[in-house]
C-alpha cells in the first residue's frame, strides 16, 4: 500500500520509515528509528528528489508509482548520494529509462563508484547556482560541500519556496504518520534527537555548516518549506532549528550545565561523580546530566557534550592509561571537532593515578579552545570524608565557572 | 635573463668603496691593534643614509633595496670585516625587527632614529645556554602590569655597548618552550641595564661586542615587540634576514683579500717572473675568483627573493653557508700566496685571515644553516622520529614543572636578613595576612597555610624552628614523608603529599624540603609556594613562587620574627587565591578545511609530505598546492 503526504502543492513526502534498523551507519544506535525522506514533484514535468535506503526501495516505488498515476518519471535529483538515500537509484533507472538525472559532478562519479548505471540515462550536471525549469517550478541549486560529503547540494524551489536541505535540518526518528514539525512537540521529543543526529553526522563540519547557512540566510525570507532527508518536514518556527544549528556549528553549548561523564569499575569512582553532582545540585546547579560511559553510547555523550556548557570527566586509571571507553569518548569529541568548552577532572587510581594527568593533557593538546579548571579531584581507590573539603573545592570552582 | 646588478647598484658600490678606501682604510689597522670602534665613520655613515640602506624614506630610511644593503656590508667588509658587522647588525638584526614588527608608535619613537643613523642597534638573544638553541633562554621578562620586569643577561652582542636601542628576548611563560619567549625594545641607560666587558676578540676587532647585563629592568608595557610569545618567530624571521648581511660580510672579507692577492702575485717575483705565471698561483687564484663569484650570486639572489617578498630563508642560510665558508677558504689562500709577510701584522690578508672565522660561527652556526637548509628540503619528518636539531621548534624543552605556572622568584639580593625582608614583603603583597592564624593541627586538607619540614631540617630538636615559624606564620604544621614516617617528627597524618595530604590552601612553606615528585604532587593547587633549601638546585626551586637559598637554621628564625605579629586572630573561612590558568599561545595563523574531504590545514604543522615547513601561512602556500588528502586546489578550502 502506497503512503505518501502532500507538503504543498503538487509536492509530495514520498520516503519511508525504517524502525528495523538497530544502528545507523551501522555505528549509531536509532531506538526511535528513522526515516528516509524522499519527495515527488508533479510539475508539467515530473520530479523525484532524492530516493531511499534499499531496504525502504519497495514503499518508495509503490508511493511513486501511486502518484504518478501512469505518467512517466522525468527527471530525479540527487541531492546526496550516501546509500540511505541513494541506495534505489538503480531501481528507479531500470524501471524509468527515460528518466534523467540531475546532480553535481561528484555526485555522478560516486554513482559510479557505488555502482549504480547511469550512462544510459542522460546525465545533468549542476553547479552552483544554476537553475532548471520543469515547466511550472523553477529551482536554483546550491552547493553544500562537506555537508557531510562533499557532492552534497541542496535544492531550492523559487517558485513555492521549499528547500530541499539534503542531510541538513534531518533527524533520527521514525515519522509516525505526523510528518510536520508543527503536528509534533519537537522541543520536547524530537530535539534530542535532532542533536544527537547533528553533532555524530555532521559535527565535525561546523565551518561549512556555517558557510551554508550563510548562503540560507540569503533567501530566508523566501523559504516557506524546509525538507530535510531524515525527520519532520519544517513549515513553522524556522528560527528555532537555524539557531540549534548555528549554536552546533560554531561550537557553542546550547545551556550552561554539566555533563558529567563518569568511568567507574566498581562504582568507587561513580560515587565521587554522584557526590560532585550532589554538591552542585545543592548549590544551585539543577542542570545536570550525569552517564556511565561504559554503558551509554558514545553517541549520546558528545550529543550532551554539545548541548551542555561544562562537562565533567571521571576516569579510574587502567593499565596506567584512561579508561579505554572514556579514551574513545575523548577521541570522538577530537573526531567531531567539539570546542569552547570547561572541563574539570576527577581522576581515580589504587596505585599510580595517571588519568587526570593524561585526561588533561588530550584536552590541551588534542582538542581546540578547551578550558580545564585548576582544581581536580584525585581519588586513591576511593572518596574519604577527608576529601570532602577538595570536592567542595571542585564543585565552587564548577560553580564560579558556570555563573562567568 | 643577464644576471647583472644595476647601474644604480653599481654607482652606490662606487660611493661607499670610495668612503670605505678614505675614511677606514686608513685607520682600520690601528682600530684592529687597539680594539676601537670607528665612531667617526660611523656617524658619516648615518648621515650618507647608509645605516638605513633599505628602509623607506618615511621612517628615515634611503628607500633602497635589500640588495643595496648587501652591497654596502661588502664593501664595507671588503676594506674592515668589522666595519661590515656594524652595518649588518644595525640594519638587520637590531631595526628590522621593529620595521618589521614594530607598531607605528614604535617606528616613530626607534626605527626612524635608527634609519637615520643617529643611533645604532643591536640585537639581543645568545645566552649562555641559548646559542644555537633559542628554546633555552633564561632571561625572564615578568608582567608586573604597568611594566615588564626584565632580569637575566645576553652574551656575545654585537655593537654593545656602542648601541643605543636593543631588541632583547625574553622568556615571558616559562616551561612552554619557544612558545613563551617574547621580543622587547629596550633602551641603553635604563636603570638596571648594564654592560659587561668588551670582549677581546681574534677578529673583526674594530666591531663592538659586549655582555649585556638586567637587573630588575622596567620595561614599559608598550615597549613589548610584536604579540607576547611571538619572541621566537620574530628572532628567527630577523636571523633569516640577517644571514644575508653575514653573507655579505664574509664575501666582503674574502673579495678584499682576494684583491690583496692578485695584486701581491703580480708584483711578487720568483724565479725571474711574477709568482702569478707559476701555475700553481694562478690556479689558486682562478679557484678564488670562482668561488667568489660563485658566493656573490648567492648573497644578491638571496637579497633579490627578500625584496620581492618571496621566501628566501633557504637561499640566505645557503648564502650565508657557501660565503663564509669560502671566505676561510679564500683568505688562507690570500696568506698562502702572500707567504710569510702575509704572517705579520699590520698586513691586510693576516686581519681578513682572522675576520673571516667569525662568518661562520655567529647569526646562526654554518652547522646550524645546514639545519635549516635540509628541513625545507626535507620538511618535517613524523613527530617522534626526529632527534637533536630535527625535533619541534615549539615542543616544551622540558617537562612542565608538576605544580604548574610558578613565578621562580628567588630572593638574590643581600644579606639573609634582606631577602627574609623581600619575602616577607612579597607575600604581604599578594595578600597574604599574617594578623591572622589557623591552630597548628588543622587538618592539612582544610589548612589555609601550612608549614613543612623536609629532612633538611636536620635534628629532631630543630622542628622547635618550624613550630615557632609555624606560629608566628598562623600556620598549621605538615612535613614531608620521611620526617613523618622514618624520622617520626610528626603524626603520620600530618605528612603532605600524593600519597598522604593534599595542600590545597593558600599558603606552604617548604622548609628543608627537596621536592620529590610526590610531594610536589601534593601541593600542586597551592596557591603560593615558599621554598627554604640550602640546595638551589632542588627541584623545589623550580616548582615555587619564592625562595631563599639558604640553610633552614639561619632563614626559619629570621622569617618567624618577621612575621611575628604576636597573638594571631582566628583566620575567617578560607577564601582560595586563584591560580593562573597558564596562557596558551596563540596560534600563528587561521586553519582551513578542505571542501572536498574535511581535512584541515593547520599552519603550525604545514603539510610535511607535500614540502610545506611547519608555520607556512595558508595563504602563502605554493599556488600547485592541493589537499594531501583528496587532491582539491586551495580554492576548495574555507576558513576554520
Amino acid at each position: 500500500m502506497y503512503c505518501v503526504r502532500k507538503v504543498t502543492e503538487e509536492l509530495y513526502w514520498v520516503g519511508a520509515n525504517d524502525r528495523r534498523l538497530a544502528l545507523f551507519e551501522n555505528i549509531h544506535p536509532i531506538p526511535r528509528g528513522v526515516s528516509y525522506n524522499a519527495y515527488l514533484l508533479r510539475d508539467e514535468k515530473t520530479v523525484l528528489f532524492d530516493t531511499v535506503d534499499w531496504s525502504a526501495c519497495r514503499q518508495l516505488i509503490e508511493n511513486v508509482e501511486h502518484l504518478l498515476e501512469g505518467r512517466p518519471l522525468d527527471y530525479l535529483v540527487i541531492n546526496h548520494m550516501e546509500p540511505d538515500h541513494g541506495a534505489s537509484i538503480e531501481e528507479i533507472l531500470l524501471r524509468w529509462p527515460d528518466v534523467k538525472i540531475i546532480s553535481t559532478e561528484k555526485a555522478f562519479l560516486f554513482m559510479h563508484q557505488f555502482g549504480f548505471h547511469t550512462d544510459s540515462h542522460e546525465c545533468i550536471t549542476v553547479k552552483e547556482g544554476d537553475t532548471f525549469s520543469f515547466g511550472g517550478h523553477t529551482v536554483t541549486f546550491i552547493a553544500a560541500p562537506m555537508v557531510h560529503w562533499p557532492e552534497a547540494m541542496v535544492t531550492f524551489d523559487t517558485t513555492n519556496g521549499v528547500l530541499f536541505a539534503a542531510d541538513a535540518f534531518g533527524s533520527f526518528g521514525a515519522l509516525d504518520g505526523r510528518l510536520f514539525n508543527d503536528e509534533v512537540n519537537f522541543d520536547r521529543d524530537w530535539i534530542d534527537d535532532a542533536r544527537r543526529y547533528y553533532t555524530n553526522i555532521v559535527g565535525k563540519y561546523g565551518p561549512h555548516v556555517q558557510k551554508l547557512l550563510g548562503k540560507a540566510a540569503g533567501i530566508l525570507d523566501q523559504i516557506r518549506f524546509i525538507c530535510p532527508l531524515h525527520g519532520p518536514v519544517w513549515r513553522s518556527d524556522m528560527g528555532y532549528l537555524i539557531d540549534k544549528y548555528d549554536h552546533w556549528s560554531r561550537y557553542e553549548p546550547e545551556e550552561k550545565g554539566v555533563l558529567i561523564a563518569y568511568a567507574s569499575m566498581y562504582g568507587n569512582t561513580e560515587a565521587a561523580a554522584g557526590a560532585l553532582a550532589a554538591r552542585l545540585a545543592e548549590k544551585g546547579v539543577t542542570n545536570i546530566a550525569m552517564y556511565d560511559v561504559s554503558n551509554t553510547h558514545v553517541s549520546y555523550l558528545i550529543s550532551e557534550s554539545f548541548r551542555l556548557s561544562h562537562i565533567v570527566l571521571a576516569s579510574v586509571t587502567y593499565n596506567l592509561g584512561i579508561y579505554p571507553v572514556m579514551h574513545n569518548f575523548l577521541m570522538d569529541m577530537k573526531a567531531l571537532n567539539l570546542q569552547n568548552r570547561t572541563f574539570a577532572i576527577i581522576e581515580n587510581g589504587s596505585w599510580a593515578c595517571k588519568s587526570g594527568d593524561l585526561m588533561q593533557k588530550f584536552i590541551d593538546e588534542q582538542l581546540k579552545n578547551m578550558t580545564v579548571l585548576n582544581e581536580r579531584l584525585s581519588l586513591a581507590s576511593s572518596l574519604k570524608a577527608d576529601k570532602a573539603a577538595e570536592l567542595d573545592a571542585l564543585a565552587d570552582a564548577i560553580v564560579e565557572s558556570l555563573n562567568k | 635573463m643577464l644576471f647583472q646588478t644595476t647601474p644604480e647598484h653599481e654607482a652606490l658600490r662606487a660611493q661607499i668603496r670610495a668612503f670605505a678606501e678614505e675614511e677606514i682604510k686608513p685607520i682600520a689597522f690601528m682600530l684592529d691593534q687597539q680594539n676601537g670602534f670607528p665612531d667617526e665613520a660611523v656617524r658619516k655613515m648615518g648621515e650618507k643614509g647608509w645605516m638605513g640602506l633599505p628602509y623607506p624614506r618615511e621612517y628615515g630610511g634611503a628607500g633602497l633595496d635589500i640588495l643595496s644593503y648587501a652591497i654596502g656590508v661588502e664593501e664595507l667588509a671588503r676594506v674592515d670585516g668589522g666595519a661590515g658587522v656594524i652595518l649588518s647588525a644595525h640594519v638587520s638584526l637590531g631595526s628590522w625587527p621593529i620595521f618589521a614588527f614594530g607598531t607605528e608608535e614604535q617606528k616613530q619613537k626607534y626605527l626612524v632614529p635608527l634609519a637615520r643613523g643617529e643611533k645604532i642597534a643591536a640585537f639581543g638573544l645568545t645566552e649562555p645556554n641559548a646559542g644555537s638553541d633559542a628554546g633555552g633562554t633564561e632571561t625572564t621578562a615578568v608582567d608586573k602590569g604597568d611594566h615588564w620586569l626584565l632580569n637575566g643577561g645576553k652574551i656575545f652582542i654585537t655593537n654593545a655597548p656602542k648601541a643605543d636601542t636593543y631588541v632583547v628576548f625574553a622568556v615571558t611563560t616559562p616551561d612552554i618552550g619557544t612558545k613563551g619567549i617574547s621580543a622587547f625594545i629596550v633602551e641603553k641607560g635604563w636603570p638596571g641595564f648594564d654592560f659587561g666587558d668588551h670582549y677581546d676578540k681574534m677578529g673583526i676587532r674594530s666591531s663592538s661586542t659586549a655582555e649585556l647585563i638586567f637587573n630588575d629592568v622596567k620595561v614599559p608595557k608598550e615597549n613589548l615587540l610584536g604579540k607576547e610569545g611571538e619572541g621566537f618567530k620574530i628572532a628567527m624571521a630577523t636571523l633569516d634576514g640577517g644571514r644575508i648581511g653575514i653573507a655579505a660580510q664574509a664575501l666582503g672579507i674574502a673579495q678584499g683579500a682576494y684583491e690583496h692577492a692578485l695584486a701581491y702575485s703580480r708584483e711578487r717575483i720568483q724565479f725571474g717572473k711574477p709568482i702569478a705565471a707559476q701555475q700553481g698561483v694562478s690556479f689558486k687564484l682562478a679557484d678564488m675568483a670562482t668561488k667568489l663569484r660563485c658566493a656573490r650570486f648567492l648573497v644578491y639572489s638571496a637579497a633579490e627573493l627578500k625584496e620581492h617578498h618571496e621566501r628566501y630563508g633557504m637561499e640566505a642560510a645557503m648564502a650565508k653557508l657557501y660565503a663564509s665558508d669560502i671566505a676561510l677558504e679564500v683568505t688562507n689562500d690570500a696568506m698562502q700566496i702572500f707567504g710569510g709577510s702575509g704572517f705579520l701584522k699590520g698586513m691586510e690578508v693576516e686581519r681578513a685571515y682572522r675576520d673571516a672565522k667569525i662568518t661562520t660561527i655567529y647569526e646562526g652556526t654554518n652547522e646550524i644553516q645546514r639545519v635549516v637548509i635540509a628541513s625545507q628540503l626535507i620538511g618535517r619528518l613524523s613527530r617522534g622520529s626526529g632527534g637533536g636539531g630535527g625535533g619541534s621548534r615549539s615542543a616544551p624543552k622540558k617537562p612542565a614543572p608538576i605544580t604548574g605556572v610558578r613565578k621562580h622568584h628567588i630572593f638574590k639580593e643581600g644579606d639573609a636578613q634582606a631577602k627574609v625582608d623581600a619575602l616577607v614583603a612579597a607575600l604581604k603583597k599578594d595578600g597574604h595576612d599574617f594578623t591572622v592564624g589557623i591552630p597548628a593541627d588543622t587538618p592539612i586538607s582544610q589548612a589555609e597555610r601550612v608549614v613543612s619540614a623536609g629532612k633538611g631540617i636536620g635534628a629532631k630538636e630543630n622542628m622547635a624552628l618550624i613550630e615557632a615559624l609555624a606560629k608566628a606564620a598562623g600556620a598549621a604544621i605538615g612535613s614531608s614523608r620521611p620526617v613523618a614516617e622514618t624520622l617520626k617528627y610528626v603524626p603520620l597524618n600530618r605528612y603532605v603529599g600524593m600519597s598522604g595530604q593534599k595542600f590545597t590552601g593558600n599558603l606552604y612553606i617548604a622548609c628543608g624540603i627537596s621536592g620529590a615528585n610526590q610531594h610536589l604532587k601534593g601541593i600542586k593547587d597551592a596557591s603560593t609556594i615558599v621554598a627554604i633549601n640550602k640546595n638551589g638546585n632542588a627541584p623545589i626551586f623550580k616548582n615555587c613562587d619564592y625562595g631563599i637559598v639558604g640553610d633552614v637554621m639561619e632563614i626559619l628564625p629570621l622569617l618567624t620574627a618577621a612575621l611575628d605579629t604576636g597573638e594571631k586572630q582566628p583566620a575567617p573561612p578560607m577564601v582560595k587565591m586563584k591560580r593562573p590558568q597558564p596562557p596558551k599561545p596563540a596560534p600563528i595563523g587561521k586553519s582551513y578545511v578542505c571542501g572536498g574531504c574535511g581535512y584541515e590545514y593547520n599552519p603550525e604543522l604545514g603539510d610535511p609530505e607535500s614540502e610545506v615547513a611547519p608555520g607556512t601561512l595558508f595563504d602563502k602556500l605554493p599556488e600547485e598546492w592541493v589537499c594531501p588528502e583528496c587532491g582539491e586546489g586551495r580554492d576548495q578550502f574555507i576558513e576554520a
